[in-house]
Order: structure tokens, then C-alpha cells, then sequence
């Protein structure tokens, strides 16, 4: 019993001192990225997060399937404490998340998928928490509070497919945000069409040229309401196949890059990017993600357990002040 | 349906009931065999009526369980709902629909092909003749009180839960339940839980609740 | 008829572990009759949610009149979102009345001593879907008349509805049966419900929309599996779950 816990104090510190190592690395160890500067650096916190949240609904569920199984005090509080702790990861993933956006993307809400999904799961939780509330006869809130965490979970795959399709942007990296544009970027060519719209954003096509390894394009672009006109170069490294330079749009933090060139027929795949794209492509960026994805899974476990333990030692004390009518 | 002479006996073994912090029953265990009739007697709060929704399972006991073996199977009160009826003052019937619609709707739940005659002769049996077209929103509670022993007898159950059997009746219907607990002899387990001393004379043995 | 098989001597050979009941879909049916029966006389959801669906309607198209005559390509899915809004509010009004009845009437334990929980979990189903079908069917006239709103595929849409519907009914009915439960009730249905319903909101919008601009069957194809998909996959929980829920 004492090594126990022994080991659970030195878990404990390990996970103290991982965590502020993760901190630290954050603004340390993590570099700069081009286009988000420091704001950049929030992935390390708000992705682990995120994704516990989805892992809190998950446990809680298995918790309320092992409690309508066995009937055990133990398993609904097991629920309700990886509700409640999914519910916090869930309000820091979301508070995050939406303060990124605002500095980064201009705007802190757009219906993104992901977004959609955390705050379905957020109004779950909250659904959970309000029905436990309004159960006065303990074993019927535990009984029917599982029942709905199980039904609320059976319409998550539903929620997961049909949130990509409500809105037809994304704010998360790897698409371009501006209503109407979709992920597959446009064609535009020197002896066809050369103009083209990427969302509201109107591009004409100028000039293809080769700088060596680099296919530099010229593109006209003008901003929605005629406000602004640029004239931006972005280029693509022939030798990798990749996007090489990537200019910001006037006024906007979304990049325009070239995704494919074909120099033969003067033919070059635009398309607009969120800033961020490629970021975990550091591999420092990478491994201290991964640390925090670790740290943060330790830490919900850490928080699920202590608050299921009390929730169990709550429920002892009230039986035993029944069987020994000790006051309350 | 189960042979009338099935073997019958109903066993409750250490059930407990608690609401919340409040114990209400603290383990009680006990046999009743066809044929015989049961008073649970004891005063207002003892916990009469839940331990008969517990043998009925309308409830479940906090700890303990309640068996019924018939035949040659032995089961729990919720698998054997065809086996049992209830009488109390907690048993509501539709009051929007008439005696014979509550009748007729029951009856087709559990699967009993009977014809407005037959449902007829049932309310005449518990002296509610030519009154089968009322709503029940127009009964008086005695009235109310006959029409759940119609609800509890139609499916003429093997063990019969009487809660406060005779409560709002006149001698009349006094009368009914003599009668009815007379019948329930013949075949099957009668339990009533009563606090009038006048209503332990229905029973063989007598289970007294309460400090 | 087959001479070698019959039911009654299996039954009186064989132990009887579980006693005889009522066949399921009998039973089943004879609850709907019940609650069709009682909600005619009484007129409670009917009253509640007809009125309310109509109050809807007529707010919005107070306040969407001018809309209509100006041309917003977004019109259609404007128009899709707020027929289903309509009914979705009028739906948390009336449909958990099914179970709020049998409990506060203190009817629930007569039920629960005569019928098995599956059969009155589809009899109210059945019943909801009827009241839904009403619903659905009333404040669709009334939002094409007075929103003067233009049906491309009037086949569609009427698909649609049904399936949406159908979704609509099989993830509130387990619903109505654990607030009926809670110290709290008409409120309640509204906040577990909605979080559920997000998939069949979005799926329902998209599809009727592409069925008021009058594309053809196959751009809501996606929509109406979606439905059938969430409406097979609830009704099935429901289905096992509802036992945990109706037990006392």
C-alpha cells in the first residue's frame, strides 16, 4: 500500500515537472513560425487540449456503459468526474482556440468543423451536468445520467461526419478561410482563363516565370469590394514540388501559394492558406507537441481519478452517517 | 398462461429500502406459498406500501431481492408481471378514458382476447355495473377504489398486493374485499399492508413493521 | 399451416422461463391507440404545439416578408433553416408529453405493472410520429402560403420532412422518457435534446434547401442516408436503452 503510494507521488512530481518542462518549451524550444509569430506558439496547449476533451467524452462513456452493466458506485463516478474534467479541457480548448483565431484569423468564430463539434460536445456536457442537477433520487441520476451519456455518444459519429459539410470553409490550417472557397485551390492559365475568383478574393493571372529552381508567378489580386489591389509573386521550388514563397493577402493574414506549376502550357494550381499550415513539419514544433499531447493526458488522468476518489469518499460518508446516524 | 395449480411460492430475502439517507426497511426475508395470505401491519411511514411495490417490482430494494418461483421457474417480479396484481391508493388509472377503455386497454397490453361482455361482468363483479362508460375523471374514490380491483383482477394474477385494501370504501364494499380475498385463496398469494387493526383478520399470519 | 409446428404445445412442454405475454407490436399498438385516444379527448400536445407552430410562422413572416420579393441567393437555405427551426421548437413542446403524462398523472406504475417496456417504448414512439407528422405537415402548408415560398422539388422536400421527422422521433422519445423522470421537465427536454439533434439539423436543412431550389433527387442523396442512418442508429439505442430508463 505504501509503495503505491510512493509511486503515485512520483508520478505525481513527474507530471509537475513535465508539464512546466512543456511551458518552458513552449516559448523556448518552439521557433517562431512565418505568418503567426508567437500566436503560433498556442498549439502546444490548445491541440492536446482539444483532443482530451474528445478522450474525457470517450472514458465517460465506457464508465456509463460499465455502470448500467454492474450497477457500481464506482463507475459513475468515474462518469461524472471524466464529464467533468472533459468539460473544463473542453472550455480551455474552446477559450484558447477562439483567442487564437481572433488574433490570427481576424474573427474568433466561423463555424468551422471544429469548432461546431466542441461546442455540440460543450452543450452535451453542460446537458449532462443539468440533468444530474434535476434527478433528486440518487440511483435513478446515476441510472438515467448514463443512459443519456451512452445516447449523446451514439449521435457523436453522426456529428463528426455531417459538421465538415455545414460550412463550406474552415478556419483550421490546411484550407483556406474566405466563404465559398474550398479546399481544391483554381487553375488559372496564360492562354485560357486567367482570372478566377479563390472565395471573394478575385485573381488574374499575369506572368509565369522560371528563376532557376523557382517558378515565380505573378497574380493580381483584388480584395472583395475593389478595396485592395496587389500585385503578389508567390513562387514554387520546381525541384521539391513544393510551395516555396508564400505573400500575404492585402489586409488578411491568408497566404497565396502555388500548389502545382505547368511551365510548358504557362499553367499554375492557386490556392489561399491559412497561416499555419505545416507547422508541425519542425521537428522541435513536433516532439514538444507530442510531449504536451503526453503531459495533458496525465494531467486529465490525474484529474479524473482524484475527483472520482472524492466524489466515492462523498457517497461513503453519507452511507455511513445512515448506518451509524452520525449527524451530518 | 400458468397452470392455476403451478407450484407457487414468493420469497423475499433481505430487502432493505432506503430513500436517500432515510432507512425505511432494514433487511426483512420471508416465504408465502399458495393458498396463504399475508398482513404486513404497521403504522404510517414503516414502509408497508414500498415493500409491496418492491414484491410487485415497482420498485427495487436497496439490498435483497424478491423471488417467485412457479412451476418449475424461479423468477424476479419484473419477468413476471402476468403473475401479479396491485391494489393501492398510489394506482392511478386514465382518467380521460372510461372504465371500459381503461379496461379494454389493459387487457390488450397483456395480450387478453376478452369482448366488451366480458369486461362488463368484470365491473359488475367489483359492483361497478352499468357505470363502464364513465370517464373516471366523473368517479367518486370509492367508485375509483373498485375500479382498480378490476384493474388488479383481470388478469386474474396468482399473487395479489393489496395496499390498504378497503380504504374509502363503505361496507359494501368491505364486503367486495372479503370476497376477493376469499377467491385469491382458492388459488394463489394474497399480501395486504394495512394500519387498521379490523383488516388483520383477512390474514393467516400477521408481519409487524416498525420500531 | 404447418401441422408439425404448434406454438401451444412448445409452450406447455418446455419450462416456462419467461412467462407468456402479449405479442409486441400488439401491445405496442394498443398503447398508441391509448395515447391517441386520451390526447383526442384531452387535446394537450395538439393544442400546444399547433398553436405554437402557427405563432412561429406568422412571426416570421412579419418579420421575413419583405425578403422574399428580393433575390438572395441564400434564400432557399434561409427559407430550409427556419421551417426547421420552426418545427424543431414546436416539436420540444409537445413531444415529450407522451411520458410527462404517464408521470404526472401517476399513471406510469399501472403501465409498467402490465406491459413490457419495449412495447410502450414503441407505442409512444408511434404516437410521437404522429403528432410530429401533423406538426410537420401544418407548418409546411403554412410556411409555403404565407412565406409565399417557391417548392422546386416538392417530392423531395416531402422526402425530407419524413425522414427528418423520423430522426426527430427516435432521438426525443428516449429523451421525453428520462425527463419525465426529472424534478424539472419542459425545459430539460429542450437542452438534452438539441445537442442530439445537431447531425439531423444540419442533414435536414441542406437537403430541404436543395429541394426548394428544385435540384433533383440525387444532390440530397447525401442528406436523406444521413437521416436513415441516424434514425436507424437512435432508434436502435433507444431501443436497448429504454429498459434502464422505464425500470424503477
Amino acid at each position: 500500500m505504501s509503495d503505491r503510494l510512493r509511486l503515485n507521488q512520483a508520478a505525481k512530481i513527474l507530471l509537475g515537472v513535465w508539464m512546466a518542462g512543456i511551458i518552458v518549451a513552449m516559448f523556448l524550444v518552439v521557433p517562431q513560425y512565418v505568418g503567426l509569430g508567437d500566436a503560433g506558439r498556442i498549439i502546444i496547449l490548445h491541440v492536446p487540449t482539444a483532443w482530451i476533451t474528445t478522450v474525457a467524452f470517450a472514458v465517460s462513456a465506457v464508465y456509463s456503459i460499465r455502470y448500467l452493466w454492474k450497477r457500481r458506485i464506482a463507475d459513475d463516478a468515474g462518469a461524472v468526474a471524466a464529464a467533468e474534467a472533459g468539460f473544463l479541457f473542453c472550455v480551455l480548448a474552446t477559450t484558447s482556440g477562439m483567442w487564437f483565431a481572433n488574433i490570427v484569423w481576424g474573427t474568433p468564430w466561423n463555424w468551422d468543423p471544429r469548432e461546431t463539434t466542441i461546442l455540440i460536445l460543450l452543450l452535451i456536457y453542460a446537458a449532462y451536468f443539468a440533468l444530474r442537477s434535476a434527478l433528486d433520487d440518487v440511483e435513478r441520476r446515476r441510472r438515467l445520467s448514463a443512459v443519456y451519456n451512452l445516447f449523446a455518444a451514439v449521435t457523436m459519429p453522426f456529428l463528426l461526419f455531417v459538421a465538415p459539410r455545414m460550412a463550406e470553409s474552415t478556419l483550421h490550417p490546411n484550407c483556406a478561410f474566405i466563404q465559398g472557397s474550398h479546399c481544391d485551390g483554381i487553375w488559372l492559365e496564360m492562354n485560357g482563363t486567367r482570372v478566377g475568383q479563390l472565395g471573394d478574393v478575385v485573381l488574374a493571372l499575369q506572368g509565369i516565370e522560371q528563376h532557376g529552381d523557382l517558378a515565380v508567378v505573378q497574380v493580381e489580386v483584388r480584395m472583395p469590394g475593389l478595396r485592395d489591389v496587389a500585385l503578389l509573386t508567390p513562387s514554387f521550388e520546381l525541384s521539391s514540388g513544393k510551395p516555396a514563397d508564400r505573400p500575404e493577402f492585402p489586409g488578411q493574414q491568408f497566404l497565396l501559394a502555388v500548389e502545382e506549376v505547368d511551365l510548358t502550357n504557362g499553367r499554375a494550381l492557386l490556392n489561399m492558406e491559412a497561416p499555419g499550415t505545416g507547422l508541425l513539419s519542425n521537428s522541435r514544433t513536433f516532439w514538444t507537441f507530442m510531449a504536451s499531447n503526453i503531459g495533458f493526458l496525465g494531467l486529465f488522468i490525474w484529474l479524473y481519478r482524484l475527483r472520482a476518489d472524492v466524489l466515492l469518499l462523498q457517497e461513503r460518508l453519507a452511507r455511513r452517517e445512515v448506518t451509524y446516524g452520525l449527524p451530518a | 398462461m400458468t397452470n392455476v395449480t403451478d407450484y407457487l411460492c414468493l420469497t423475499v430475502s433481505n430487502v432493505a429500502i432506503e430513500y436517500g439517507t432515510r432507512r425505511v426497511l432494514a433487511g426483512i426475508s420471508f416465504q408465502v406459498r399458495a393458498g396463504e395470505t399475508l398482513v404486513v401491519a404497521g403504522a404510517n411511514g414503516s414502509g408497508k406500501s414500498s415493500l409491496l411495490r418492491v414484491i410487485c417490482g415497482l420498485q427495487r430494494p436497496t439490498r435483497g431481492e424478491v423471488t417467485i418461483e412457479v412451476g418449475n421457474a424461479l423468477l424476479r417480479p419484473v419477468d413476471a408481471l402476468p403473475l401479479l396484481g396491485w391494489v393501492a391508493p398510489d394506482l392511478q388509472l386514465y382518467r380521460e378514458l372510461t372504465a371500459l377503455e381503461n379496461l379494454a386497454f389493459f387487457a390488450a397490453v397483456r395480450g387478453i382476447r376478452c369482448t366488451r361482455a366480458d369486461l362488463e361482468a368484470l365491473l359488475a363483479e367489483v359492483g361497478l355495473d352499468g357505470r363502464g362508460d364513465d370517464l373516471l375523471a366523473a368517479y367518486s374514490s370509492g367508485m375509483t377504489q373498485r375500479l382498480r380491483y378490476a384493474y388488479a383482477l383481470l388478469h386474474r394474477p396468482r399473487i395479489l398486493a393489496l395496499d390498504e385494501p378497503t380504504v374509502t370504501f363503505d361496507t359494501r364494499g368491505v364486503a367486495l374485499v372479503e370476497q376477493v380475498v376469499a377467491q385469491q385463496r382458492q388459488h394463489g398469494i394474497t399480501i395486504i399492508a394495512t394500519n387498521d387493526p379490523r383488516e388483520e383478520r383477512f390474514g393467516d399470519y400477521i408481519l409487524r413493521l416498525g420500531r | 399451416m404447418d401441422p408439425h409446428v404448434s406454438s401451444q404445445s412448445i409452450s406447455e412442454t418446455s419450462a416456462p422461463a419467461t412467462l407468456p405475454a402479449a405479442p409486441l407490436l400488439t401491445a405496442a399498438w394498443a398503447v398508441f391507440r391509448k395515447d391517441l385516444r386520451s390526447e383526442l379527448r384531452t387535446r394537450y400536445a395538439l393544442n400546444a404545439i399547433l398553436l405554437f407552430a402557427v405563432s412561429t410562422v406568422v412571426a416570421i413572416s412579419l418579420g421575413m416578408g419583405p425578403l422574399t420579393v428580393s433575390r438572395n441567393a441564400d434564400l432557399p437555405l434561409i427559407q430550409a433553416a427556419l421551417l426547421w427551426v420552426a418545427i424543431l421548437f414546436a416539436a420540444f413542446t409537445g413531444l415529450s408529453r407522451a411520458f410527462v403524462q404517464e408521470e404526472e398523472a401517476r399513471t406510469a406504475a399501472a403501465l409498467r405493472l402490465s406491459a413490457r417496456p419495449t412495447a410502450i417504448f414503441l407505442g409512444k414512439l408511434l404516437f410521437n410520429l404522429a403528432l410530429l407528422l401533423i406538426l410537420v405537415g401544418l407548418t409546411t402548408v403554412l410556411f409555403i402560403v404565407m412565406l409565399r415560398v417557391q417548392v422546386g422539388n416538392p417530392g423531395l422536400l416531402a422526402a425530407l420532412l419524413l425522414a427528418g421527422s423520423m430522426g426527430l422521433v427516435a432521438a426525443t422519445t428516449l429523451v421525453a422518457a428520462i425527463i419525465a423522470r426529472a424534478s424539472v421537465k419542459g425545459a430539460l427536454f429542450a437542452v438534452l435534446s438539441f445537442p442530439l439533434l445537431v447531425p439531423l439539423l444540419t442533414a435536414a436543412i441542406q437537403g430541404s434547401a436543395n429541394a426548394l431550389v428544385g435540384r433533383g433527387w440525387e444532390s440530397s442523396i447525401g442528406s436523406l442516408q444521413v437521416l436513415a442512418g441516424y434514425t436507424i442508429a437512435l432508434f436502435t439505442a433507444s431501443l436497448f436503452l429504454f429498459n434502464m430508463v422505464w425500470e424503477s
